[in-house]
């Protein structure tokens, strides 16, 4: 079946401007819903129907990486200005996640690792009552997973909720 | 004595002539009884398999009522049109139980409404995070237009068309919006019809998506890994449902009732501030409505109306939509990757087709299939997500343009 460019890019157009008309009250539609089509009608309908949906996510897509970029800007100066405005202090507060024996000093990232680190001997100690064994735990240290990017606990978790699927 | 007899065997034959029973054996009463039988195989479906239970168990029961000779629960012929409108007068005045509660269908109250309940339940973040996400969501709606291609040229008229097409959308509401309002009554489709094989294909996606999107993918795609999504802001996550409104409201106008109270009910699940009316929508406004449209849409499916060939048409048409949708969306996905260098997995792209969140755990299944430690779920919920608002706006499309 071959249909005329000419006709198609009337008909498309013609469709086009039904669409951006239609904020009117009731406006005549183009295709009568009682009738059957013709080749030109169908292949200008799909064309322009196609088109529309694209150019409407697209507009959403932009407006999303704008908004974005706005939002990360704005975090990364959130982010930068505390530590602009105390740079004398060597802040020792934030440890790292490599925990060798519990912190004298309760801080609160330190009581999460505590709390952590208590699950960890919980889970061994119940491991070494089994094999009637006794395990001590020295050091406890976070590890990045190179291929995935993810830490033993995000992929475990992953793998928990993801597993019914 | 004998005119007692008399009273007592014409009270009986009246009393037989007037059962269902009687009607059953009436020319033509076969047809309502296959229908129940039909009906049966529905709930079996629902109840057995867990074939979309919440909405097929109401539909086939509603499916039940209606061919249950008699019991005058439905009239199709109170909702043919008279001078272009339908006599709403009358349907209150002699319409029975489901005549009433299809008003709600026919009015276009309730697939809004199941939207409301939707955007309180969708995490919008992973389209948010990955915008890029939109675009597999329109590429996805090319089944809904590649099908309309199809109908049209098998000589299905433009609303037929249309209805028949939205199918592809993968979104129960949005086919039952677009076909209530393109359908106008007396024709061999209705959107009962449309609803059946929309609901029926929507729980066959995991028998229809792996098999396509293995053909179209190839191993060393299925495995490609994406990176990890970045965290979506608080402030961003209420920002989208407004600007998602007012964008495609200005662009598709017919699409606005479902995008806004989709987006209405995401506002209120984002706000933090509504517990009480997203506990509302979510749970008992959303309960009620999906009994209410799945029995009053299943009493649209007489006896008359289903033995067609159009309405083969229809079962056969929607399984045409479903696959052209996940093939486009496939396909899509595919330039993706290879427009990003390999970055984009090309399963991902088969999410697009709405049916939130199944086909986005197909995308997951078929991904964790070629390597096990590849998690595709949360990157597919973005394209799923995207569909919904791609299908609606799709649905706006052909309610403009077909009258």
């Amino acid at each position: 079946m071959f249909i005329h460019p000419t006709l198609l890019a009337d008909a498309s157009g013609q469709i086009l401007e039904e669409i951006t008309e239609q904020v009117t009250a009731k406006p005549e539609k183009i295709l009568q819903g009682t009738e059957k089509m013709d080749g030109t009608q169908i292949a200008a309908m799909t064309i322009v129907g196609l088109a529309v949906v694209f150019s409407a996510l697209l507009i959403l897509v932009i407006f999303l990486y704008l908004s974005g970029g706005i939002f990360k800007s704005a975090g990364k100066q959130k982010k930068s200005a505390p530590e602009k405005a105390a740079p004398a202090k060597p802040a020792p507060a934030a440890k790292p996640a490599a925990v060798r024996q519990p912190p004298k000093a309760p801080a609160p990232a330190a009581a999460d690792d505590s709390e952590v680190i208590a699950v960890i001997m919980a889970a061994i100690a119940a491991m070494g009552a089994a094999d009637g064994k006794q395990y001590k735990l020295h050091s406890v240290r976070q590890v990045t997973r190179r291929g995935s990017g993810r830490s033993v606990w995000a992929q475990a978790g992953l793998n928990d909720a993801t597993k019914p699927f | 004595m004998g005119g007692v007899i008399d009273f007592f065997t014409n009270t009986i034959q009246g009393l037989w002539e007037d059962s269902g029973i009687h009607a059953l054996f009436a020319s033509g009463g076969w047809k309502n009884l296959l229908m129940i039988l039909i009906s049966f195989v529905f709930m079996y479906l629902a109840i057995a398999k867990g074939f979309e239970p919440l909405l097929l168990l109401p539909i086939s029961f509603g499916m039940l009522l209606t061919n249950l000779p008699m019991a005058e629960l439905y009239h199709a012929d109170l909702w043919q049109l008279v001078d272009g409108h339908v006599n709403y007068g009358r349907v209150l005045r002699d319409g029975g139980l489901l005549d009433i509660l299809y008003l709600g269908v026919k009015l276009q109250l309730y697939p809004p409404l199941i939207f409301l309940g939707i955007g309180c339940m969708t995490d919008f973040s992973p389209l948010i995070a990955n915008p890029k996400s939109f675009l597999l969501g329109a590429a996805a709606q090319g089944g809904i237009f590649f099908t309309f291609v199809v109908a049209g040229l098998l000589g299905f008229t433009a609303a037929e068309a249309g209805s028949i097409a939205i199918i592809g959308g993968a979104d129960g509401p949005t086919a039952i919006y677009v076909s209530t309002r393109l359908l106008t009554g007396g024709g061999a489709i209705t959107t009962g019809n449309i609803a059946l094989a929309a609901y029926t294909y929507m729980a066959l996606v995991p028998i229809i998506q792996p098999p396509i999107m293995r053909a179209l993918t190839t191993k060393k795609q299925r495995a490609v890994k994406m990176e990890q999504l970045r965290t979506v802001s608080k402030t961003e996550r209420i920002i989208f449902p407004i600007a998602v409104t007012i964008i495609v409201s200005l662009l598709v106008p017919s699409a606005a009732p479902l995008v806004g109270m989709l987006m209405f009910g995401n506002l209120l699940k984002e706000s933090g501030v509504a517990a009480r009316l997203i506990d509302t929508a979510q749970n008992a406004l959303m309960n009620i409505i999906t009994i209410f449209l799945g029995v009053s849409v299943g009493a649209t499916t007489k006896a008359d109306q289903i033995f067609s060939l159009k309405f083969g048409g229809v079962m056969l048409l929607g399984v045409i939509a479903f696959s052209l949708g996940t093939a486009c969306g496939l396909i899509f996905g595919k330039i993706m990757y290879r427009v990003t260098g390999g970055k984009v997995n090309p399963l991902i792209g088969s999410a697009g087709v709405s049916a939130v969140p199944m086909a986005a755990r197909i995308s997951q299944k078929v991904g964790a299939e070629t390597d096990p430690t590849n998690f595709l779920l949360m990157h597919a919920m973005g394209p799923n997500v995207a569909g919904v608002i791609g299908s609606a706006v799709a649905a706006g499309v052909l309610l403009s343009v077909i009258g």
